[in-house]
Formats: structure tokens, sequence, C-alpha cells
């Protein structure tokens, strides 16, 4: 397939037809001369209007091929040469999936060590007059030349981020899109059938990929701590396994430096741990499984809060929250106190509710002015709607509420739940607002199973603070609450601004920190797809990426410059043009002297 | 006998035909012609100065002092020679071709038809060869003979032929052997036939009727009259040619022609000069943008009974 270093110089192809053209402007009525001697003309033609006819045809033949050889000569054309190992220059971006599930141990060795000695291979056949770029699980691609890429391939090691495959050969065919010299990628991959995504590949791609099926494998896919925080009298927490093993297989869950808990987890199904408390504070913790040949996902970890039960007071005239309030006294989810006023406006931390008579409404909005908080209550709205979220009590029926409207400063932040699109339920400080009434008049929240573990949230952990319980893959972009000023891991710190997006660059926890307070964190684990190391088929490859072609690690210097072994036509043209314009310029200054 | 016309200041002879033609008619024209090229002789017509007086016509440098009539000049106070009567020994016949082709000029307005040429060397002719008291006919054809005069030696046949020749006009095709035919008819004795013509026509009929006049023993002086621009093709990129007699027309470019044309036109020419040589004919190409002068002096340098 002859491929073109300037494709766009192809638009002056119509250019071909301008001597035709000509000459059929030139042929179109010729003026009549009235001239006696015609008999001498018709003497002369007779003997050689066939052969000038002839000479006409190839000149107009030959004008038209010129110029398209140079047209063609322009656009820098090429085309494959597979007898050689010679290329012509060329643009080639190396994919070197270093994915976790790159970390995969096969005989005795980790598959990335074969992908990087193929990538070597591949970067020994490149020359200085290639245009090289390296682009592995970061999604950034380098330039460089052979010896430096080489260079960065030895030093590459399993990455804890996820490479999505079809997003790295859009990057890859962005970074062509700059080069003039045709493009090529290869892709040296474990080919993961869950790294792959559609692309519309425009460019050769050659997938590179080991022979033979992948290792089974299992991993911890999930961790979970619960409801946040726990109480120092323990929690539970909740280990989810994926993978192709049949058999249960044994996992160890602990809380900080605490002893662990083992049982047996089946693959594909999940168990809770309940472990025993600790003292206030936030914890760690871990689960871990045997080890197998992905060592990357037998582990994770996760953050949990440990905090005293809330010491609150109650409106006791609210005949559902009142019973609420009461069983989570009995359970010791609450405790007696004035820390926390549930149902109006205290001098501490408050769930306020609507007042009963709308008289008292100017009233709260004036205290709540007062006390500095960002919202207040609007109009009474009768229309029934959903609320929109089910993260804290499932979708609910609304029948009646006010307008939460936001004050200038606080700009709409807090929301916490919504309604029809509207604030429902809304944070400013240690002040939390509800749109309705805890009443079923108002909502059916206090009728549905979800009310228990709402009002619990709601005093355990919205109206003292939210905890801010984030999880994530690395490399993902994690958007972290409002006012955090720091993120912590380890003896790592990163200054940010709140409300913006932070890519935590390896597994662990994350601490969200503002000033002297921790608001929250993030467990930052392996991508559970990573687990799944079942690799895709050729076909499926195929179908995704139209210009792809698949071959084994052991062809992977012959392949991937095949895309790009090619060899320049432009100066075979030019010689071709320079050709038919000297029999023009001949055939041309020879009609005169035709006889 | 007083003379007839004072010898014309203008040479006539040397002048551009077309420039010529526009300054006097056919009569003075062809008077002036034959004046101018008789005087641009270096002696006198030796035809003319027989034993029986003729008439009287004013002196000339270079005439013989002998024929000065010198009592003349003591009435007259000028110097006038006698010429003589001679016998006329000599009947020709100019045939004139007057086709649609004929009437062509290539710079219309600047150079004169192949047929008006045609007649003013024809009418010079014949007044050079009726001073010679040569007996003169003339037969006009285009594809067929239009007009006949039968050869007479009176200079009062003069003003016959130029009112013939000033009245013809271009007919349609060509066919000159029937003219060339009617010729034999016309004369009975060995004498001149002067075939004017383009000679864009039968060659092998014309040729033929030719060479059957030669047969007969008469003397065939064949004077291929061309317009200059017939030599050299030239015109627009591209251009459809059209004969005007036939309609037969040819598109081409005359760039890429015109070597091959001029090659052509150079054999025909060729061609007709060695088939009137062969034949005992007298072969004459003149072009319309040549001096009558020079154009009679060519063709009286050659024998024939013109000179």
């Amino acid at each position: 397939m002859i491929g073109f270093l300037h494709p766009w110089v192809l638009a002056g192809l119509p250019l071909a037809a301008v001597p035709l053209i000509l000459h059929l402007l030139q042929r179109r009525e010729p003026p009549t001369i009235e001239f006696p001697a015609v008999r001498y003309l018709v003497q002369v033609t007779e003997q050689f209007q066939r052969r000038l006819r002839l000479q006409h045809w190839l000149l107009l033949l030959i004008r038209t091929l010129l110029v398209l050889a140079l047209v063609v000569a322009a656009a820098g054309p090429s085309v494959p040469l597979r007898a050689s190992s010679a290329h012509a220059p060329s643009a080639l971006v190396l994919v070197l999936d270093n994915s976790p599930s790159s970390g995969v141990v096969v005989s005795g060795t980790p598959i990335l060590t074969d992908l990087r000695a193929a990538a070597r291979r591949i970067l020994q056949q490149a020359s200085s007059s290639d245009a090289l770029w390296l682009l592995e699980s970061d999604g950034i691609a380098r330039r460089g030349g052979p010896a430096e890429l080489e260079s960065a391939v030895d030093s590459t090691a399993p990455s804890f981020r996820r490479l999505d495959l079809g997003e790295a050969l859009g990057i890859a065919q962005g970074v062509l899109a700059t080069d003039r010299r045709p493009g090529a990628i290869a892709v040296l991959t474990d080919l993961q059938a869950s790294a792959l995504s559609p692309a519309p590949t425009k460019v050769p791609v050659t997938v590179i990929r080991p022979d033979g099926p992948a290792p089974e494998n299992v991993g911890i896919v999930r961790l979970d701590p619960g409801p946040q925080p726990w109480t120092p009298e323990g929690g539970s927490v909740t280990v989810g396994l994926a993978g192709d093993s049949a058999a249960p297989v044994p996992v160890s869950v602990s809380l900080g430096d605490g002893p662990g808990r083992q049982a047996l987890v089946s693959v594909g199904g999940a168990a809770a741990f309940a472990l025993n408390g600790a003292s206030i504070g936030w914890w760690t913790v871990q689960a871990a499984k045997t080890a197998d040949e992905l060592r990357a996902d037998d582990h994770m970890e996760s953050l949990v809060r440990v905090a005293p039960v809330a010491k609150a007071s109650w409106d006791t005239t609210n005949r559902y929250l009142n019973v609420a309030a009461q069983v989570l006294l009995q359970s010791r989810r609450l405790e007696r106190g004035t820390d926390l006023s549930l149902g109006s406006l205290g001098s501490g931390a408050s769930v306020v509710m609507p007042p009963a008579d709308a008289a008292d409404l100017g009233a709260l909005n004036r205290a709540l002015a007062r006390r500095g908080a960002g919202w207040s209550y609007g109009a009474l709205s009768t229309v029934p709607v959903l609320s929109d979220s089910g993260a804290l009590f499932g979708r609910i029926s609304i029948l009646k509420r006010y307008a939460l409207v936001p004050g200038r400063v606080s700009a709409e932040t807090g929301v916490v739940a919504t309604a029809g699109g509207q604030p429902w339920i809304v944070r400013s400080g240690n002040v939390v607002l509800l749109a309705s009434r805890l009443d079923p008049t108002w909502t059916a929240l206090p009728l549905s199973a979800g009310f228990m573990p709402f009002v619990d949230a709601l005093v355990n952990r919205l109206a003292r603070g939210q905890l801010a319980l984030l999880a994530g893959a690395p490399g993902d972009a994690i958007l972290i609450p409002d006012l955090t000023t720091e993120v912590v891991h380890g003896d790592h710190r990163w200054r940010v601004e709140g409300g913006a997006a932070f890519r935590p660059p390896t597994t662990g926890v994350y601490f969200l920190v503002s000033g002297r307070d921790t608001l929250g964190g993030i467990s930052v684990n392996l991508d559970p797809r990573e687990t799944d190391l079942r690799r895709a088929s050729d076909r499926a490859v195929g179908e995704l990426w139209p210009t792809a072609r698949v071959v084994s690690l052991g062809e992977a210097a012959d392949a991937a410059f095949a895309g790009a072994r090619r060899a320049s036509l432009q100066g075979a043209l030019l010689w071709l043009a320079l050709l038919l314009g000297l029999v023009e310029v001949g055939l041309a200054s020879g009609l005169p002297r035709l006889p | 006998m007083p003379p007839a016309a004072a010898p014309p200041r203008v040479r006539f002879d040397l002048l551009d035909p077309s420039e010529a033609s526009r300054l006097a008619g056919l009569e003075l024209l062809t008077e002036g012609v034959v004046e101018g090229f008789l005087s641009g002789l270096h002696r006198s017509p030796r035809r003319g100065f027989s034993v029986e007086f003729a008439e009287h016509r004013m002196y000339q440098p270079g005439d013989e002092l002998r024929y000065v009539d010198w009592k003349l000049l003591g009435r007259k106070d000028r110097l006038y020679v006698k010429q003589f009567e001679e016998e006329t020994n000599l009947r020709a016949m100019l045939v004139v071709d007057s086709s649609r082709s004929m009437a062509w000029s290539g710079e219309p307005g600047r150079v004169l038809t192949k047929l008006e040429y045609a007649k003013r060397l024809a009418a010079s002719l014949a007044l050079l060869l009726l001073r010679q008291r040569d007996a003169i006919g003339l037969i006009a054809f285009d594809d067929r003979v239009r007009r006949v005069v039968p050869a007479r030696a009176r200079m009062a046949h003069w003003h016959q032929l130029l009112a013939v020749l000033g009245d013809l006009a271009a007919g349609r095709g060509t066919a000159a052997e029937p003219a060339l035919r009617r010729v034999v008819d016309l004369l009975r004795r060995r004498g001149l036939v002067v075939f004017v013509s383009d000679l864009l026509l039968d060659r092998e009929l014309t040729l033929r009727a030719l060479k059957f006049l030669r047969h007969r023993g008469h003397q065939v002086l064949v004077i291929h009259v061309m317009d200059p621009s017939e030599y050299e093709l030239s015109g627009p990129a591209e251009a459809r040619f059209e004969d005007p007699e036939t309609g037969l027309g040819v598109t081409l470019r005359p760039k890429d022609w015109a070597a091959a044309y001029r090659a052509t036109v150079a054999g025909v020419v060729s061609a007709w000069h060695r088939a009137c040589r062969s034949s005992g004919m007298q072969y004459h190409q003149v072009t319309t943008d040549t001096p009558f002068g020079l154009a009679l002096r060519r063709i009286v340098s050659r024998p024939s009974g013109l000179a």
C-alpha cells in the first residue's frame, strides 16, 4: 500500500486535467478561413494527419503524466519494502504495557521482562532518522533516540497504573500526527482483555503479545470497611475475591498492627470480617491472601476512622426522630449529651429541620445567618419529587420541601443530597439543613428501611463533619473535598487545593488534611480489572482496531517496522517527470518539422 | 502622324502592382507598364521597324538616329522616330483563368487578387504583342468558356480586349481543358498560347490539353499566378481552411503544418516547371506582389514569340 509523507498535496491531483482542459478549450469552434490552395493542405495532411494526431494525443498523455508525477512526487510517496531490513525514515510510537498485570510471573519470569526484551529488539532496528516515542502506562509519550529509549525500557518496572490500550492508541496517533514521516505504532502488551477498548486507528498498528494462555490468578478486588466512623468497639470489613480458582482462598484481615482475622473466601464472592475496636483515630485496614503469579493484587488496604459515638439532644416531639434516637441509644450508636442538637438549631453541631409552623421560618433563617451558615430556607414546594441519590437513604418520595437557598459565600458548596435537581440536604460547617421535616407528611423516608442508617449517618457522620473516605486506583483523577490543603502519603506531602483532582501515583492510603485536622482519606488500590488476566483474541483486536496486526514476541523486531519499512518513490517519480519533460520538449519541438 | 500620347512619367512597370492599380485605370496602367517596360530595354524593339512606314512615335533615348524623322523635327521642333509596318507573323491567344479561386487575395486591399493581377498582366502582354503587329486574341474561362475574342492585329483591337478584360468577373469552378481546346479552333496556324492561371485545377487534364497545343506546333507559355499568402501558411492557432470553389475544408494548426505546406507548394511549382519544360513549354511563376515590369521582363527574357 502506498503511503504519503504529505498526503494533503494530493489535493493537487486535479491539476492533471489542465492539459486536457486546455486541449479541449483550444479545440472549440476554430475560425474558418477561405483559402484556395486547400488542395495542397489536403495533400500534405493526408500524408501526416494520422501521425500528427498520434503525436498530439501522445503529447497530451505525456503532459498529464508529467503533472501527475510531479504532484505525487511532492506528496512524498513510499511503498512497503518487505524484502529488505532497511526502512524509510518513519515515526514509531512504542507502547510498552507495564500495567500491574505485566508483573505476572510466567515460567519464572515476569511478562514485562519479555516485553522489554522485544522492545529493545525493535529499538535496535531503528535509526537516527526515525522519530521514536515510548509510551507507558503513565500515558506520557516520551521522545528519544534509539539508545535513549532502550535505556528507558531497561529501567521500566511494573506500574501500579492500569493502561487502557484504546486510550494509548489515541495518544500515540495524536503524537504521530505531529510528525510528517510515515507513522506506525507497536504495542507490546500482555493483551489483557479488560485493557482493550475501541480506537479508530488510522496508522499501521502492530500488537506484540506473548504466546500461550495467561496464567490463572486470584486477587482481592474489594475491601470495604463499612459505614464510618467505627466506634471504639470495632466494626466489620467486607473482602471480595475475583479470579480463576474454584476453591476458596485463605484471606487475612487486620486493623493497624493488631492481630489479623483469617477466613476462607470463595473466589467471586465476598466475606465479612468482624474486627475488634481500636483507640480513637485513623487506622489502616489490610487484607492479604496467599501469593500467586500476580503479586500486585494479593493485598489491599483501606482506611478506618474510629470515633466516639455522638452525644446528642433531640426533639422528642417528633415521633419518628425520637424513636430512631432511642434505637441508636440502645444500640450504643448515640449517647445523650449536648454536643449535637438533632432536629433544631442548637449552639453546637446541629441537624436542622424546617419548623412545623411556617411563621417560625423567618426567625430560623435569621438564627442561621447569625451562626454564619451559608444556607437558608426559601419558598415551600408541595410538588412531589423523588430524591436523586440513593447513597444515604435510597430513592424515596418527597412530598413537601423548602427550597434551600445558598448564601453569597457558600456558592452552593456543601450539598449532601438533592431532590428534583435541587439541594435537599446541605451542610455548612457543623450545621446540617434538611429541606423537609422527618415526617411522613413531608417525606416517605421515616417509613423506609433506610431511616435508621440515615439518622445514624446524620448524627455520627454528617453533623460531626463529613468523613471523606474516597477510593481509587493509581493514576485516577480523584476529586478531593473542599477545605483540603494537603494530601499525605507516608513521608510524601502534596499541597493541594480543595475541589481539585488529585492523581495518586501508587497504591496505599492517603490522608486528606486541612491544617491540623484530618478530613478523610483515599484508599488507593489496584484497579480490580487487573486481576482478570484473560487475554483478548486476535480477532477481537482486529474488530476493535481496524489497522492492527497481532504477532508474537518473537516476531517483534521484524513486524514493528513492517508498516514503516518503505522505499521512497519520490526520486523515481522526479526522474520520471524529468524524462517525460524531455520527451515532451522533443515531441513538441519536433512537430513543426513534421515532413 | 502626331504621337498618340505623351510617355508616362510614372514607371508603372516598376511600382507595386496594387499601388500602380490605384494610380491608373486598366488602359492607362497597361500602357504605362508597356511603355516603361520598353523604355527599360536598352534598345528599341527590333520588330516594328520594317520597310513600310506605319506611324510616328516620340523619340526615346536609345533609339537609332537613322529612324529620326528630320523633316518632322523641322516642322514640330520635336524628335520623332518613324515606325514601319511589319508583316504580321504571329497569332497569339491569351487564355485567362477567371475562376473563383483567382478572385482571392491573402491581404485584400494591399495585394491585388490573382484575377486582377492576371487581367493587367494579360492586357500588358496584349499591348506588347499588338505593338509588334502581332495578332492577339483572348479566351476567358472558369468552369466553362466565358468570353472569346478572336485574334486581331489592329491597335483598335486593343480597346476591345481591354473592355472584355475589364468586364471579366470571377466565375465558379475551374475547367481549363475546354478553353484550351477552343484555342485549336481559333489558331489555325502555328501561334502563341499564353495560359494565365493559378493552376488550381485538374493538373493532368490541363497538361494534356497544353501538350496537345504544343503538339499542334503552338508556342505555349504558362504563367502561374500565385498570391504570396499561398506560399506561406499562416493564421490563428487552429483554423478550418476552406476552398472557395469546392467547399473542401481541412482543420489544422498552421504552425504545425507550415513547413510541410511550404515544401508541398515548392514541389507543385517544381512539378509544373518540369512538366512544361519536358514538353517544350515555357513556365513562369509570378506572385501578385511582383511589379508588372519585372514579371514581363521575366516572361519575355526567354525565347518565345514575345520578344
